[in-house]
């Protein structure tokens, strides 16, 4: 192994070569860069950060790379920064409901720890031993709980980023409620890399305690699944995560459905035992009182298993689907998006109808080679299409790189004078281009 | 010391108000002439009598406006905003005037977009349990509204009676309810707004989530600098099918505050957790009868919703909390005319405050919750150092502390002694971990305190945001950041002003 790139031996030279990593077998879509930086500390970090800023080098943060595949087709990848050495716990305060950590923890290690005092961030990611939390706030990742809690916007109180400049800037604190200042903190989540490196968070935490349950609850067509959870999801006794969905994703858990066009309700539900115990209940006598035929309940083990593989299913490299779209729109048109859609085969939908939420999954099936590129474009186009016919927004979440090529993920999620505005947050921010360039919206 | 004690009058350099840096040629009396042409002669208000409640909010400050404009409607606000900033005059967003940071006060020379006559309720969602409104809604009249549905909007400030969503969306509004649901932003779903040049925007969407950089959450609490909402999407929830309200009464703020930490150590977030001390509890009661003993030295008010199943558990937990931390009586209502006596005292306390002096200044710090004990006992050394009397009711849960400066300012040098004592107070929290302000904004207020929590940096990083919306700095200039140009704070007049409804 030798470090080829220039870059590579610049950076090793500015930082030392434990902090440069091989860049084989390390892609951003398909493409190599030319060198891995992964900096033992926050000086690191910003010294490379002064130095892509004087040389325009630009660099791609990264925490477990689990949603690296998200954002446009990057031009030119020069250094992925790997955030993983950022790890610690920096203050953990149990009895105030609140902690900060660097951005490079995995959410894995971040529950572990905040469990010894009995508190819990709610926050989701697939592979949960991988995502960090940086990443995390990267994506605004929101997983089957956001109906009940909240995306990562609701969570955050506090950020350090480091900015173009190399120099490390905060927003928010360390209390659960605070109007000081500007609220960049949600300006921050979701961002994509582009405005800065985030290097630390604070958050507000829930108490641990209670117990889970779940229920899947098969139903003979999606639209009927779908208009019974919206009717589950306005009763008092609501599971706190309710999720719809088809055959193929069914079969991919491991779940029974029925027939071709059939459906499967997931309740997800957490809380007090007597409250969970109600709230399965009642959730098991509607959705069968809605047509639902033999539905299984499932334990606290059952349950939080099933959750786990519910949010890791579309990001899993051994079984990636070929294409990923999420989609957001207002709830009460989840049922007449999911019925406009028509899957090509190897498609499959997860509803989220108390949110207002769909993604679409396809696993390319065997044998279809050269001719796929032209089902999934149509695919893409449609949905985006009738995103938009229910006032919602479509993104391409994953694709091939050959596909992504040709499109932008972001396509008509943002109006024109709305991106006016972004452009020149970018610009103000990150000056001369070099976080993440091109990957967001309007290919910032 | 890091703050600069307010000196001189609130003052508005011309670079913040004009990128030439230079007025408008414009004589004043042919810009209301334009303004009138927008909104209509009976709409702009200029005549210096007529002005005059409008020179004040429900800050310390005062800055007269040279007009008040009223819309009908969003276009009109648009047009208003294009008609300023092409004369190169500022502008503040105006609800109902009852902020306590300086908001809505008018930049000098600028104008008050005021937005009371754009107070419809355009649209109640059931299905997606959402409302669209106007700005100048009232908060309480869309809560009231909507329960009809069974739905409520759950943050609920200091005057929920009196204040509008619009100036809520702009501080970031919180109020008892918030420990449970959060603050304002966790409720705005979209907005449609109005940036300096009048161009429209629109924030969010009825989706509760959409991609790009969040515009929206950035937005709110922006203290109107970046743009001014026209039309607003709130969240709505349904309403709880059990809700229980506990007085706990103890014999001193310590025992009580140790009964806080144990609560939230129990793992219980309640609805709501306010404490209310022995002289709120005194005023209170010279004005009505709440039903909290005279003899306590502080009470908590603790809300609990949610399924019956789960009230019913956590209601015991509490209860053995309350008493192991030494409460000497604990009362429970279910009944809604029982709990809304008992909330009756915390939305008194403050209109209560004018039986016992009749100045006050509120300080709005918040600190870890774990620090209460330590931050009360400051404020009881603050009180005796400066003389000043305080009064405490707060929102216990989330640590937003309201310490209450009560004072006569006839007496010589007491006005001073309690702005000295505020700011020892603000600075107390700030080294406790805390921060500035909880739910009033920073404003005028607080603006030269900036300093203590944020770096240079910092700030400057924040203004890059400003910059992007209202890159001439239009919009509220002058405020929230410091500029070396300090200002006199002129005090509360009189606590009848205070609506006797409002709790903060």
């Amino acid at each position: 192994m030798t470090l080829t790139s220039t870059l590579a031996q610049n950076l090793s030279a500015l930082v030392g070569a434990d902090a440069v990593l091989p860049v084989e077998g390390v892609s951003l879509d398909g493409v190599t860069p030319q060198a891995v930086a992964r900096p033992a500390d926050r000086q690191q970090l910003s010294e490379i950060i002064k130095w892509a800023a004087a040389d325009g080098v630009r660099l791609f943060p990264r925490g477990g790379g689990v949603f690296s595949s998200l954002g446009n087709l990057p031009s030119q990848v020069d250094v992925i920064l790997d955030l993983s050495r950022l790890n610690r716990i920096m203050d953990y305060q149990p009895a105030d409901l609140t902690v900060t950590a660097e951005a490079g923890i995995t959410l894995a290690t971040l529950r572990r720890e905040l469990a010894q005092g009995d508190k819990y961030v709610p926050l989701e990611a697939p592979l949960p031993h991988r995502a960090t939390v940086g990443g995390i706030l990267a994506t605004g990742f929101s997983g089957p709980l956001r109906f009940s809690s909240g995306l990562p916007r609701d969570w955050i109180i506090g950020a350090c980023v480091a900015g173009s400049d190399g120099a490390e800037t905060r927003a928010g604190g360390r209390v659960v409620k605070n109007v000081t200042g500007y609220d960049l903190n949600k300006l921050y989540t979701g961002s994509l890399g582009t405005l800065g490196v985030i290097v630390e968070a604070s958050f507000k935490l829930a108490p641990l305690h209670g117990t889970w349950a779940g229920l899947a609850a098969p139903f003979p067509s999606m639209s009927g699944a779908v208009n019974s959870s919206r009717e589950l999801i306005s009763q008092v006794y609501a599971p706190q995560g309710l999720q719809v969905i088809s055959v193929d994703v069914a079969k991919k858990l491991g779940l029974d459905c029925p027939g071709d066009s059939g459906a499967v309700v997931l309740a997800f539900i957490s809380g007090r035992p007597r409250a969970v115990a109600r709230r399965l209940e009642e959730s098991t006598r509607q959705l069968e009182a809605g047509g639902s035929a033999g539905s299984e309940a499932l334990d606290e083990a059952g349950a939080r298993d099933l959750l786990d593989r519910l949010t890791d299913l579309p990001w899993l490299e051994e079984d990636m689907p070929s294409l990923a779209l999420k989609v957001t729109l207002p709830p009460s048109n989840v049922g007449s998006f999911v019925d406009a859609m028509e899957l090509p085969p190897g498609a499959g939908i997860i509803a989220d109808p108390g949110f207002g939420a769909v993604q679409l999954l396809r696993w390319t099936p065997a044998g279809l080679g050269d001719s796929d590129p032209g089902v999934t474009l149509a695919l893409i186009e449609s949905v985006r299409r009738n995103a938009t016919n229910l006032n919602g927004s479509a993104v391409v979440e994953v694709c091939p790189p050959g596909v992504k090529a040709g499109i932008d993920v972001w396509e008509g999620c943002v109006g024109e004078a709305e991106l006016e505005i972004m452009r020149r947050i970018k610009q103000n921010f990150d000056p001369a281009g070099i976080f993440s360039p091109g990957r967001f919206v309007g290919r910032l | 010391m890091l703050y600069h004690r307010p000196t001189g009058s609130l003052k508005v350099s011309s670079e913040q108000i004009s990128p030439q840096g230079k007025w408008s040629a414009v004589q004043p009396a042919q810009f209301v002439e334009s303004l009138k042409e927008i909104v209509g002669a009976d709409y702009v208000i200029f005549h210096p009598e007529d002005l005059l409640v409008y020179e004040y909010d429900g800050s310390v400050d005062r800055s007269m406006p040279r007009a008040v404009v009223l819309p009908a409607n969003e276009d009109e606000a648009s047009r208003t905003l294009a008609l300023a900033y092409r004369e190169g005059v500022p502008v503040a967003g105006r609800g109902s005037g009852t902020g306590l940071s300086g908001g809505a006060l008018a930049a000098p020379g600028g104008i008050q977009i005021s937005f009371t006559r754009m107070n419809r309720i355009l649209q109640v969602d059931t299905e997606n349990r959402t409302a669209t409104i106007e700005p100048g809604v009232i908060n309480l009249d869309l809560d009231t509204h909507v329960r009809k549905f069974g739905m409520r909007y759950a943050p609920d400030p200091s005057s929920q009676k009196a204040c509008s969503l619009g100036g809520n969306i702009a501080e970031n509004a919180g109020g008892p309810h918030c420990l449970a649901y959060g603050t304002t932003t966790n409720h705005v779903l979209g907005m449609r707004v109005a940036l300096e040049d009048g161009t429209m925007l629109n924030l969010g969407a009825e989706a509760r989530e959409i991609p790009g950089y969040d515009l929206r959450g950035v937005f709110v609490g922006s203290e109107g600098t970046f743009g001014i909402a026209t039309r607003i999407t709130v969240r709505l929830l349904p309403l709880p099918e059990t809700v229980k309200t506990f007085l706990g009464v103890f014999p001193d703020i310590d025992s009580a505050c140790s009964a806080v930490s144990a609560v939230i150590g129990h793992g219980i977030v309640p609805a709501a957790l306010e404490m209310i001390d022995a002289l709120s509890i005194r005023a209170v009661q010279n004005v009505t009868d709440a039903g909290y003993p005279e003899d306590a030295g502080a009470v908590l008010l603790i809300e609990l919703e949610g399924l019956w199943e789960e009230v019913d558990e956590v209601s015991r937990e509490v209860e053995s909390a309350l008493w192991e931390t030494g409460a000497s009586d604990v009362r429970v209502a279910e009944e809604d005319s029982e709990r809304e006596r008992l909330w009756l005292g915390r939305k008194t306390a403050f209109g209560a405050f004018g039986t016992i002096a009749p100045n006050y200044y509120l300080v709005d710090g918040v600190v870890p919750r774990t620090r209460l004990t330590q931050v009360l006992r400051k404020v009881s050394e603050v009180s005796e150092k400066y003389g000043i009397t305080i009064a405490n009711v707060f929102h216990a849960g989330d640590g937003n502390l309201h310490p209450c400066m009560l004072f006569d300012e006839r007496e010589p040098g007491v006005k001073d002694r309690a702005m000295a004592g505020a700011a020892e107070l603000m600075e107390y929290c700030v080294e406790m971990g805390g921060s500035l302000s909880g739910e009033h904004g920073i404003g005028l207020e607080k603006k030269e305190f900036m300093p203590l929590v944020y770096t240079e940096q910092d700030m400057d990083t924040m203004k890059l945001v400003r910059d992007a919306f209202a890159p001439a700095n239009r919009l509220n200039p002058g405020k929230i950041f410091p500029d070396g140009e300090p200002y006199e704070p002129s005090l509360q007049r009189t606590p009848a002003q205070a609506d006797p409804g409002m709790y903060v």
